[in-house]
């Protein structure tokens, strides 16, 4: 082997291949990086090992059913994909959301994205090495899980919304429970501050890595917080308020540096954001009713929907044949349009900083990876629908 | 700049090679052009700066259509503008726009795999998502599509 290297031809090239089995945060993609020494030279992606067939999957279920299969294309921003699809199916079908409901989908949104932010600085500490920082921030992030389970009843796939509405109202008492969790993350969220703008060592994997300019942002189709990072002002909560943003003034974050540190300093600086934004939500909440009645047959048409989900835009355009069964529904998510960044900032860097810059973007691979279906036989283990449906029905009757 | 002169903006920039034109609501511009004229479209969009690729959409219309449409969605704060294509559906061919976007190289590696558009001079012609060993000729999000 060592012989090979030293004789190696100047033309070969040496391809480092990395994944699928976690590139760089526990979930799976596939990356080729071409290298000379240890300074990259190329790279190529591949995607699709999440794949569950979701998209082809929404043309054969009602609009009701979708609602559901839709909130699960990602573990993260579960929230921000069922938000996006309500918003869009009730302007198709003509239907207006009451003020107090749309309030209180805008407040799940932003405890959403402080659970993501501190998700993903965590993920990131620990692609840097940085375990105390990935043990502090997902600690703290508790406090957000548990307010959410306390308002939901689930810590993940919330399941607020209605077609028509929310699930859910919010009493004095939650609010108390909701100000007091955000006090004590202010306090940690300036700390987290501090510590990635003035750690020396961490400083040495994030400042001046992975730089991005607005105008490679732009041309990319950076969304969220990388292209904010780069000093992009692009924020649909601003640009086309949906929801209750209408009424809530929100504050961009921007940074020029465009760097690993940037991307750093942005998100935390939106977890700021986020807590003034539900403070006010929560001072300013509306009266009234929490659902309106919802057609189950949604007119024919075709409209697209987009929200600001923790990782950027989130993308999605339905299409209605006028029967309760959706034509057509694409979602384009935030990581699709950051992803193609990877490989292209790859070039010039270190191998050793790869799995940062890939973490840099916050990828959601769930999220990206959603348009086959794949059904195994039964000897397989794996469930047809039917079976899977049958077994929930059966299950929740021996409950009640 | 209010959304609806940014949405004239794009009209005005694409009016030579439209077919026709609809706002099907009142932040959106659809237009209609033909496949031929799809890479100056986006050239124009492009040089005058006017918003990002949001992404491509791919839609079958049916065999009894006998149609695709590929859908280009160019947003502007909250202005959205829809190229619409129309392809035959049993020779779907479309010009790659990496050439002038090179962020379009996953949707149209998406729309290529996932319904069967040839995209002409795509950097990259292997499956983005599918598996290695998906059998040729089955795309997925076409409406026959035998997935069993």
């Amino acid at each position: 082997m060592t012989e090979r290297v030293v004789m190696a031809d100047k033309r070969e090239k040496f391809i480092i291949p990395i994944g699928p089995q976690h590139p760089a945060l526990k979930e799976p993609g596939h990356f080729e990086f071409t290298v000379d020494d240890e300074i990259v030279t190329d790279a190529a992606v591949r995607l699709g090992y999440v794949h569950r067939g979701i998209e082809k999957a929404t043309e054969s279920r009602n609009w009701i059913q979708n609602l559901y299969l839709l909130e699960r294309i990602c573990g993260i921003c579960s929230h921000t994909h069922a938000m996006a699809y309500c918003l869009g199916v009730e302007k198709l079908g003509g239907v207006t959301v009451p003020p107090r409901a749309q309030a209180i989908r805008s407040l799940v949104a932003e405890l959403e994205r402080i659970h993501s932010h501190l998700l993903w600085l965590g993920v990131a500490a620990h692609e840097a090495g940085f375990d105390t920082l990935f043990m502090y921030s997902w600690r703290d992030r508790e406090t957000v899980m548990d307010v959410l389970e306390g308002l939901t009843g689930n810590r993940v796939n919330y399941s607020a919304n209605l077609l028509g509405g929310v699930k859910f109202d919010i009493n004095g008492d939650q609010g108390d429970t909701i100000r007091r969790g955000l006090d004590f993350l202010e306090e940690r969220t300036r700390y987290y501050l501090d510590v990635v703008t003035s750690d020396a060592v961490f400083l040495q994997r994030t400042r001046g890595i992975g730089l991005t300019t607005i105008e490679q942002a732009e041309r990319l189709g950076l969304v969220g917080p990388t292209a904010r990072a780069s000093g992009v002002a692009r924020d649909l909560r601003i640009d086309a308020p949906y929801a209750a943003y209408g009424d809530i003034p929100v504050k961009i974050v921007l940074d020029s540096a465009g760097d690993l540190e940037a991307r750093f300093v942005v998100r935390i600086k939106e977890l700021f954001e986020s807590y003034r934004i539900i403070r006010h939500i929560l001072d300013h909440l509306p009266e009234g009713e929490l659902q309106t009645k919802m057609p189950r047959r949604i007119k024919a048409g075709e409209t697209i929907s987009r929200v600001e989900a923790p990782r950027g835009e989130l993308f999605y355009f339905i299409k209605s044949n006028g029967t309760d069964t959706p034509e057509r529904i694409k979602a384009r998510t935030p990581t699709m349009c950051n992803m193609a960044s990877v490989a292209v900032l790859a070039v010039g860097h270190q191998l050793a900083d790869m799995p940062m810059i890939l973490a840099g973007i916050d990828p959601c691979f769930s999220c990206n990876d959603r348009s086959v279906v794949i059904r195994q036989g039964e000897e397989g283990g794996a469930w047809t629908w039917e079976r899977l449906r049958q077994y929930g029905i059966d299950f929740y009757r021996r409950q009640s | 700049m209010d959304t609806d002169t940014v949405l004239k903006t794009a009209g005005d920039l694409l009016a030579i090679w439209t077919v026709e034109t609809s706002a099907p609501e009142p932040n959106r511009l659809d237009v209609v052009i033909e496949a031929g004229y799809l890479l100056p479209a986006v050239r124009a969009l492009d040089e005058a700066r006017w918003g990002y690729l949001a992404g491509i959409t791919g839609l079958d219309l049916g065999a009894e259509a006998g149609q695709l449409e590929v859908l280009y969605h160019f947003c502007s704060g909250a202005a959205v503008v829809t190229l619409r294509v129309r392809l035959p559906r049993d020779s779907a061919v479309v010009l790659s726009i990496c050439d002038v976007l090179p962020a379009a190289s996953f949707y149209e590696r998406e729309l290529r795999e996932m319904l069967g558009v040839e995209v002409v001079g795509l950097p990259h012609q292997d499956h983005l998502f599918l598996p290695d060993d998906w059998p040729n000729g089955v795309y997925p999000l076409r409406k026959d599509a035998a997935l069993e």
